[in-house]
């Protein structure tokens, strides 16, 4: 049996999955008040650690806290494990044996420096599993002060909790907390989480999270309805945070159309992208960043006077769309830059994800009915309506994968 | 080919050779001199014409400094031929790599003389001011592969130019030939030769790794030194300089200030290379040739301050027939002692939830 050094699950366990549960959305409450002094205090913190504006962190704290209901945790637990009580013990299940969740030991949470909080949503999952939880947290300690408010919930929850700021290279903490524990959750790139993995013990879970790209599809039909809304929702979803989440919309597909519709909604949502400024204000952006994407905006710009494409830009370089880029091009992912690629169907987007091999995450859509001929076509694991690219419920998955059965192991009685 | 051009062209490659056998341009020349290539440029070449008429140049408002001339992207000449000639008629090209893309482009070049008399110029003052004459061991593209390699070309020139004895290559299909240039490095110490290592900085560590996995060294002649380049685009070990700059200078049994690093783009007809005063510092300063300037600019394309850290563009006078000002991704300072170079963000990265976990293994 493997233990984390700080984190006691003892108390935890003690209690009922829906006394955790109760406590964990009671403690979410009180950080969705905006007016919450732990949360004025990470905003500022957040804001300084990630150049981004108060709206812009508040937007995302509200989708956070808010989505975290008593409710949605356990209609996600339900669905995943049968009931609420299986967390405590044995449960009947009909034509199968009796069996009890039986929440696994350790969980290491190592999570994001570019997103906010998203260690918090698979720490409230690993704590209803009753899971003993370390956290890899950032400097704007978002993730210790939510502790600290579910340990004024509920006591066990603080002492099941370990929060911790090391730095990378620290290999007496990383061998302890990636070698101990039985369940690692881990974001990044394809060498970090590899290197990672290898850290990890032969039969923990490793629950990777790569870096992933998010598109639209704009369909012929949703262009001759109300493009005015649809090019708002674009605007956010590729806007906010600057691009930088997997769930940000990092290229646009277009059907063309006979009328030029296509092309008119460039314009559109270049308006979108003017009025999502003043409602999100932009933060000031790291220089390699800005040159790289002023890089790309010029060289759409000089393609554009020589006859191919265009470019609309904000005077300072806050939002970027380039229209008909070249196919062989990458989009550069966030910083503002919306590429526009115009198709015929949905053949020619997957001809250009094939092409880059883009790993998708997420697809905004005008209209979820095309849901699984474009899941079928494009890949991704999350398709939602513009302007909810980056608002995934609670109860639904993360990443395509479960929210709580990675903390489990399953008990069985025959 | 019409005689206006012809007269133009030959009265500006007049004053760049001038400028390059001085190795002198103050201020006031070199603006002048800019903003008269860019005017010839914008005449003659239709692609990068179209695109400072975008950003409203025209006859009537021609850029009156350097730093008011319309830069062309990098990215640019995978898009166009931005040359004043039509390319059949250009008598050298070579093949821009890009940074993020898959797509590559060609920097066309009239003729090579002003192309070589700019970089033996810079590569005299920089790396043979004592004098120096030198044996070239390459670990550089061979010529005779890649032909349009602008740094195959360059280090093919010198050493044509200025080598004592035929120069040595021995980075074949991105293999290094160790035990040639091991030879190489005897036959010249025989001979009382010192050599010119000329390497880019991946092919450098994979010599030092693979001198190091043997267990050995190979001090070169007396007066040797090493011309570094490149980095380490696209390539997934990378070595910070300090630390390549200390092995090298153990294993060439060289003072770490005989390593000069230079900087240029495929691009670019001319180049920077470490100033001689900071090459015992940590930090190295890069300082241009005369006729070669580097603004640094906020995302807006507006030129900063000294001081400030924005995207470097640079205007090089002797890209007479291709783009005058070229505007790139590297970031760097202007300091009182020349250009400090800060890289860039390495390629287009796919967005995850985290940079977290990279952060764990990597700081």
């Amino acid at each position: 049996m493997r233990k984390t050094s700080c984190a006691d699950s003892t108390g935890l366990r003690a209690l009922p999955a829906r006394t955790i549960v109760r406590a964990i959305a009671d403690a979410a409450g009180r950080w969705a008040d905006a007016d919450f002094p732990p949360r004025v205090r990470a905003t500022a913190a957040i804001g300084e650690r990630l150049g981004y504006t108060t709206p812009v962190v508040d937007y995302a704290l509200d989708r956070l806290f808010r989505g975290i209901t008593s409710d949605a945790l356990t209609a996600a637990i339900t669905g995943e494990l049968g009931s609420l009580d299986i967390l405590d013990g044995f449960a009947e299940r009909n034509g199968r044996p009796a069996a009890w969740a039986r929440g696994t030991n350790a969980v290491t949470i190592v999570s994001s420096d570019t997103t906010i909080g998203v260690a918090i949503v698979p720490l409230v999952f690993a704590l209803a599993a009753k899971c003993a939880v370390t956290v890899k947290d950032r400097t704007d300690a978002l993730v210790a002060a939510f502790v600290e408010t579910l340990g004024e919930e509920r006591p066990e929850l603080r002492a099941a909790t370990d929060v911790r700021a090391w730095s990378g290279g620290d290999d007496d903490i990383e061998v302890q907390t990636l070698g101990d524990a039985d369940v690692v959750v881990a974001f990044g790139g394809n060498e970090a989480l590899r290197s990672i993995r290898a850290r990890c013990a032969p039969d923990a879970t490793f629950i990777p999270f790569g870096h992933r790209a998010s598109a639209g599809y704009l369909t012929a039909a949703a262009l001759a309805g109300d493009t005015v809304a649809l090019a708002a929702g674009v605007a956010r979803d590729a806007l906010l945070y600057d691009g930088d989440g997997c769930l940000s919309l990092h290229l646009l597909f277009v059907e063309r159309t006979s009328d030029g519709a296509h092309e008119r909604f460039v314009d559109t949502l270049a308006a979108a992208c003017a009025a999502n400024a003043v409602e999100f204000p932009a933060g000031p952006r790291k220089p390699a960043r800005a040159a790289r994407v002023g890089a790309y905006a010029a060289a759409a710009a000089f393609r554009s006077a020589n006859g191919t494409g265009r470019v609309l830009r904000a005077p300072d370089g806050t939002w970027t769309i380039v229209a008909d880029p070249p196919a062989d091009d990458l989009p550069p992912f966030g910083g503002g830059v919306i590429p526009i690629v115009f198709v015929d169907g949905v053949a020619g987007a997957a001809a250009y994800v094939g092409r880059h091999a883009l790993p998708l995450q997420a697809l905004g859509v005008a209209s979820v009915d095309d849901a699984r001929e474009l899941a079928v076509a494009l890949g991704g694991v999350r398709i939602a309506p513009f302007g909810h690219m980056q608002d995934p419920p609670l109860a639904g998955h993360h990443g395509g994968r479960a929210r709580i059965a990675d903390f489990i192991r399953w008990v069985d009685r025959a | 080919m019409n005689e206006d051009y012809r007269a133009q062209a030959d009265a500006l490659d007049a004053r760049i050779r001038t400028a390059i056998a001085d190795f002198a341009l103050d201020e006031p020349a070199f603006d002048a001199l800019a903003c008269d290539v860019f005017a010839h440029q914008f005449r003659w070449n239709a692609p990068y014409a179209a695109y400072a008429r975008s950003l409203g140049v025209s006859e009537n408002a021609l850029p009156r400094t350097a730093g008011a001339i319309p830069a062309v992207p990098g990215e640019a000449f995978k898009d166009a031929a931005l040359c004043t000639v039509a390319p059949e008629r250009a008598a050298l090209w070579f093949e821009t790599s890009g940074t993020t893309q898959a797509r590559s482009g060609r920097h066309y070049l009239e003729s090579p003389a002003l192309y070589e008399a700019a970089l033996l110029a810079g590569f005299d003052r920089a790396l043979l001011a004592d004098g120096a004459s030198l044996r070239y061991a390459m670990l550089v593209p061979d010529p005779r592969e890649r032909p349009h390699s602008s740094l195959g070309y360059m280090m093919a020139t010198i050493a044509r130019e200025r080598g004592a004895g035929e120069a040595g290559w021995y980075l074949h299909d991105e293999r290094l030939e160790l035990p040639r240039l091991t030879a190489g490095v005897a036959h010249a110490q025989a001979d009382g030769v010192a050599v010119c290592v000329a390497t880019t900085a991946f092919a450098l560590v994979a010599l030092l790794d693979e001198l190091a996995a043997s267990g050995r060294r190979l001090p070169l002649p007396p007066g040797s030194r090493v011309m570094e380049t490149g980095g380490f685009k696209g390539r997934t070990r990378i070595v910070g300089r300090e630390e390549l700059y200390a092995r090298a200078a153990e294993a060439f049994a060289i003072d770490e200030s005989a390593i000069v690093a230079e900087y240029g783009m495929t691009e670019l007809s001319s180049q920077y290379y470490d100033s001689p005063a900071s090459r015992w510092s940590a930090i190295r300063i890069k300082l241009p040739v005369p006729w070669l300037r580097p603004i640094v600019v906020d995302v807006a394309g507006n030129p900063l301050a000294d001081g400030s850290v924005g995207a470097i563009r640079h205007i090089d006078c002797a890209n007479r027939s291709s783009a005058v000002a070229i505007q790139t991704e590297d970031l760097g300072v202007i300091t009182a002692d020349g250009l400090l170079l800060l890289g860039r963000e390495e390629g287009a990265a796919l967005r995850g939830c985290s940079l977290d976990a990279e952060d764990l293994l990597r700081r």
